[in-house]
């Protein structure tokens, strides 16, 4: 009984040391670089601090008050909630039609999954600054077709609405690659023998794809609906390439506020409030879609 | 096998609450360890460090030195730090691209605050070496200057002042620029004007329906908007007109020759359509031809001269009722104040050598940006080059109408992003400034007292 209970005993341990092996290095990576700076970043926006000063004063929730009464705010979280709207439901749309497409057996449907899927590999730096010269007004490839149909082209980098729109686009064009690939791998787990047994029964393809394909593909949604939205909310690298949030502030996002009032403006406790805030509206919206949305999720 | 037990968890268990709270409270305490020293207002003031004595100091044998290559000057860069190194063989100069332009060169800059990657030498904008010196980041330079016989005497006073404050000097003058008035002479002549930039706003008013009907009825103007732009070039309308931002800490906005001054900018862009403002690049839209003439920086000059297909004419930027006035831009170089007296020592020679005479002019012989010593303005470098390219004289001329920056754009943090929100207001939705220019008042005071004023 007692050989048994040490023989217990050092499996135990043998099992906690594999585990502090395995584990440790990457929890330790985590609390360095993830909870340490989110801890941080709390207590920071409770400071008035310049970055780079080694000085700061304690202003407890001024910061907060601050942007919440800032008459900026509603125009920053309007731009925020379009921008993640056009582009998690664009995409999404966007992105499952590309994936019918290519789910069929086509030729050369090899190269065309790659070509759909490439942009998501580029850095949004390249892809802000290629695009830049796509919607020129005077030199771009949009102000030529425009031009040559007769049409003028809008003013992408004058007008506010019509910036937003181009960032978007351009959001879209990088992101829906990856929306696609991950459909076209849930498009391609649905049981063939389903959709022969809807076919047997007389369903359409709309009607199989809408009674059978859309509720299988549940869990697929459900998942990009989390990742491209929490990706959408922290979009900042095509943003700061095309337009650095402007005109008039037209394509500021609160992640691209979060970045200029801390590194321009160098209010490191003012941005690390808005960061805060971010953050708490992220884990809502994620505990919301987990708790209600994911209800609805038909698993196979 | 169940798929949402494998993508997202939600089961909160008594152990888990446990593990995740001592995970918090872990990295809480780690966190308490980082940080600013936090006080009240009161504390977070400047203390006066002693000065100096640089009597005995050693000059180390290696230092770095953070530069964006003002102008392209990546290979001038590197050729100066050649011939300092072989002057003084004993340091070694190691440059770092820091960055693209002077923002990305200070956003960087303070947020190596604290670490071991702080640069001996770093680049210091027009509208940052002040955010600098309130965060304690540089060391005044006058008694270091005074150490090397730096002779700072020689200096345009203008842009050595540009770094003054509290009776120091907190930076050297390095790539410094102007705006200018660029114009394509091919459009000029077509348009049957004298050869020569307009000499006040209201000649511009006068020139330009002429400009615009050789033009196919284009705006003849092309003027850029964006932070670290707008805010500065309108300086010249503004001040000619006898306007301001700001006199010292007090807000000028609201006074009646600024607000006319944007209201001069609305009318000209909205109802004469004499300007337009640039979807991106308003100097690569000159030098692409598409506007007759545009307002841009000194230091664009040979980038202009290499890619316009037309010749090109500078003169100094139109006058207003009240006098010629150019704002300075461009940056200077500040010493890093967490170094060691040895690195700084060796700093301050590289940047005295970086500032003579001959250097400055070199630099600005390859890049456009002007000479920031008298001496070199009309030395043998300079004179050469005068001969070759005549517009490389209208920036030096142009020194005589410099005028420093008002604080409020080039000291208050989002200073300048408040004031370009409200002339793109100005220019792009056709605002009247009286209703445009009130909150951005409101908003650099508020930035000033929480942001400037604890600190001073």
């Amino acid at each position: 009984m007692t050989s048994t209970a040490t023989r217990r005993r050092g499996r135990m341990a043998r099992n906690w040391l594999m585990f502090a092996a395995l584990a440790g290095p990457n929890i330790l990576l985590l609390i360095a670089f993830t909870y340490k700076p989110l801890l941080q970043s709390f207590y920071y926006s409770t400071l008035q601090w310049n970055i780079g000063s080694s000085r700061a004063i304690s202003v407890g929730l001024r910061n907060y008050t601050d942007w919440l009464t800032d008459s900026q705010t509603p125009h920053v979280v309007g731009v925020t909630v379009v921008f993640t709207l056009a582009t998690v439901g664009g995409g999404m749309v966007l992105g499952l039609s590309l994936a019918v497409l290519l789910n069929r057996r086509l030729k050369l449907i090899g190269p065309a999954r790659t070509i759909v899927v490439a942009p998501y590999v580029l850095s949004g730096v390249a892809v802000g600054l290629l695009w830049l010269f796509v919607f020129d007004p005077n030199f771009g490839i949009v102000a030529a077709v425009l031009g040559f149909v007769g049409l003028p082209s809008p003013a992408w980098y004058n007008d506010p609405q019509w910036a937003l729109v181009m960032v978007i686009i351009v959001q879209l064009w990088k992101n829906v690659g990856y929306i696609a690939l991950i459909y076209l791998a849930g498009l391609q787990a649905i049981p063939k023998d389903l959709l022969e047994a809807a076919s047997l029964d007389g369903a359409g393809p709309v009607r199989t794809f809408r009674r059978v394909i859309l509720p299988l593909l549940g869990p697929t949604t459900f998942f990009l609906s989390v990742t491209t939205l929490l990706s959408s909310l922290q979009s900042f690298d095509i943003i700061q390439a095309m337009t650095k949030g402007g005109p008039l502030e037209g394509t500021t996002t609160m992640m691209y506020e979060i970045y200029r009032e801390g590194f321009v403006a160098g209010r490191a406790g003012y941005s690390s409030a808005v960061a805060t805030i971010l953050f708490v509206v992220l884990l809502i919206v994620t505990l919301v879609q987990m708790r209600f949305v994911e209800r609805k999720v038909h698993y196979a | 096998m169940n798929p949402r037990s494998t993508v997202f968890s939600s089961t909160l268990t008594r152990r888990n609450l446990l593990t995740l709270s001592a995970a918090l409270g872990g990295t809480a305490l780690l966190a308490a360890c980082a940080g600013p020293s936090v006080g009240d207002a009161g504390q977070a003031a400047a203390s006066t460090a002693p000065a100096q004595d640089w009597t005995g100091i050693k000059p180390a044998s290696s230092i770095t030195w953070w530069t964006n290559h003002p102008g392209a000057s990546m290979a001038t860069e590197q050729a100066m730090i050649n011939g300092f190194q072989a002057a003084n063989p004993g340091i070694t100069v190691n440059m770092v691209t820091a960055g693209a332009n002077y923002d990305e060169i200070a956003q960087k800059f303070q947020a190596a605050a604290g670490t071991d990657s702080v640069p001996d030498l770093v680049g210091a904008s027009d509208v940052w070496w002040f955010r600098y010196m309130i965060n304690q980041q540089i060391i005044p330079l006058d008694g270091l200057a005074s150490h090397l016989n730096a002779n700072t005497a020689d200096f345009n006073t203008t842009l050595y002042d540009d770094y003054k404050y509290a009776d120091s000097h907190w930076a050297m003058p390095y790539a410094r620029s102007t705006p200018l008035f660029y114009y394509n002479k091919t459009l000029w002549s077509a348009a049957g004007l004298p050869d020569r930039a307009p000499a006040t706003w209201d000649e511009f008013d006068q020139w330009a329906p002429k400009l615009s009907a050789v033009m196919n009825g284009a705006a003849p103007l092309g003027i850029g908007k964006g932070t670290s732009w707008a805010a500065w070039w309108f300086c010249n309308i503004m001040w000619g007109k006898g306007g301001a931002y700001s006199s010292d800490w007090s807000m000028k906005l609201d006074q009646p020759e600024t607000l006319e001054a944007g209201n001069y900018l609305r009318r000209i862009i909205n109802d004469d359509k004499s300007a337009a403002v640039s979807a991106t690049d308003s100097t690569a839209d000159f030098g692409a031809g598409l506007s007759a003439c545009t307002v841009a920086s000194t230091g664009s000059l040979t980038g202009i001269l290499a890619s316009a297909k037309f010749e090109v004419g500078t003169g100094f930027l139109p006058a207003g009722p009240k006098g010629a006035f150019t704002p300075t831009g461009g940056t200077g170089m500040a010493i890093a104040s967490s170094k060691s007296p040895e690195q700084q020592l060796a700093a301050g020679m590289f940047l005295k050598y970086l500032t003579d005479a001959e250097q400055t002019a070199t630099f600005s012989a390859a890049t456009g940006y002007m000479p920031v010593r008298t001496s070199a303005m009309d030395g043998a470098t300079m004179t050469a080059i005068y001969a070759k390219k005549p517009q490389f004289r209208t920036a030096v001329d142009q020194l005589k109408n410099a005028r420093s920056q008002d604080w409020a754009r080039s000291f208050v943090p989002s200073g300048d992003k408040y004031l370009t929100t409200a002339l793109e207001q100005i220019m792009l939705q056709n605002s009247k400034a009286e209703d445009v220019f009130p909150k951005a008042s409101a908003d650099i005071s508020t930035s000033y007292d929480q942001n400037v004023k604890p600190y001073l």
